[in-house]
């Protein structure tokens, strides 16, 4: 195979890789709403990974980022390669919403989905959001931060069920349901000044209860490996581990 | 800029989750390939589940193989 690898930038955010006059690779980028930009490769030929690598990051500022399943080792290795480092891992959960108790812990109320005050479940979202990103900062959470009107985060009020704890919002859980498949627990947050008392396991149970309810019998979630409160709250459920991203990081 | 061949690109269905990000798909000819996700679906969260309705690009080397470029609304 001739191994001369042509790269060409075929648009504002996309690179080709061409050998032999037969397109062998693929690169793009794209930047989050909260800043992060990340990029991606994906090659028919070895050889063109190398030579796509070096022309975007000589295009695009630093630092960029990128996802690698964690069986991958084979492209972790392309880009660790090229100058990427780990900068942190989430574990993939499952878990079946059978036999859930949807009680709350004692003295934690939840509002079950789109029965919420939605100016109080805003202002909670605002306010989890600042706590998260006062402490370890949002770039940590495996959730994404949705396009959407600037300065709001809450897309679809429905979607969340809340928890109130002394009389005041406290915590949240989004679930996101997708036809016939597992559902998906895109955010669970409990604020900082109502944590340890249960309220993250009475809003995940409760969810779980609400899905198995409605015939789904699986969900899933992906947790940042460095959260043990969060990792031991889904453990604790019986999730399983079914796998793991990784995020590497080029400084 | 010469004219150069892209990979084929294919509608397919989703049969199988493998490990390792690898998925079974039954192309709308019938035939299946096995398929990775490509780096622009996982970049984005997007999972891939069994019955869902993909875009899947063909190697140009071998048409047994594929990458999936996108997931359909079902």
């Amino acid at each position: 195979m001739n191994t001369t690898v042509q790269i060409t930038r075929v648009g504002e955010t996309q690179w080709q890789a061409v050998t032999d006059d037969v397109v062998v690779g693929h690169g793009d980028f794209s930047q989050r709403p909260d800043g992060r930009r990340f990029v991606s490769i994906d090659v028919w030929d070895d050889a063109a990974f190398a030579p796509l690598a070096t022309a975007m990051l000589a295009a695009l500022p630093a630092p960029l980022r990128t996802l690698v399943a964690g069986g991958d080792t084979a492209l972790a290795a392309h880009w660790e390669r090229a100058g990427f480092v780990p900068e942190r891992q989430e574990w993939e959960y499952e878990l079946s919403t059978a036999g859930r108790d949807g009680r709350p812990a004692p003295g934690v109320t939840i509002l079950p989905a789109g029965t919420a005050d939605e100016a109080e479940l805003r202002l909670l979202e605002r306010q989890i959001r600042a706590e998260v990103e006062a402490s370890s900062g949002w770039y940590s959470m495996p959730a994404e931060v949705r396009p959407g009107p600037p300065g709001d985060t809450l897309i679809d009020p429905s979607l969340y069920a809340v928890a109130v704890h002394e009389g005041r919002y406290a915590g949240l859980v989004r679930v996101v349901r997708r036809g016939r498949g597992p559902a998906r627990v895109g955010l669970l947050a409990v604020r900082a000044a109502h944590q340890r008392q249960g309220i993250g396991r009475s809003l995940l149970a409760h969810a779980l209860h609400v899905l198995h309810e409605a015939g789904t019998g699986t969900a899933r979630a992906e947790v940042d490996r460095s959260r043990t409160a969060a990792t031991a709250l889904l453990e604790g459920l019986g999730a399983e581990r079914t796998g793991h991203l990784l995020h590497l990081i080029h400084p | 800029m010469p004219r150069v061949a892209k990979g084929l690109e294919l509608e397919g269905t989703v049969l199988e989750c493998l490990r390792n990000a690898t998925f079974k798909v039954e192309l709308q000819n019938g035939h299946q390939v096995l398929a990775h996700i490509s780096g622009k679906i996982r970049k984005n969260y997007i999972k891939i589940l069994p019955f869902d309705r993909v875009l899947v690009e063909l190697s140009p080397y071998d048409l047994t193989r594929g990458r999936i470029l996108f997931r359909y609304r079902n």
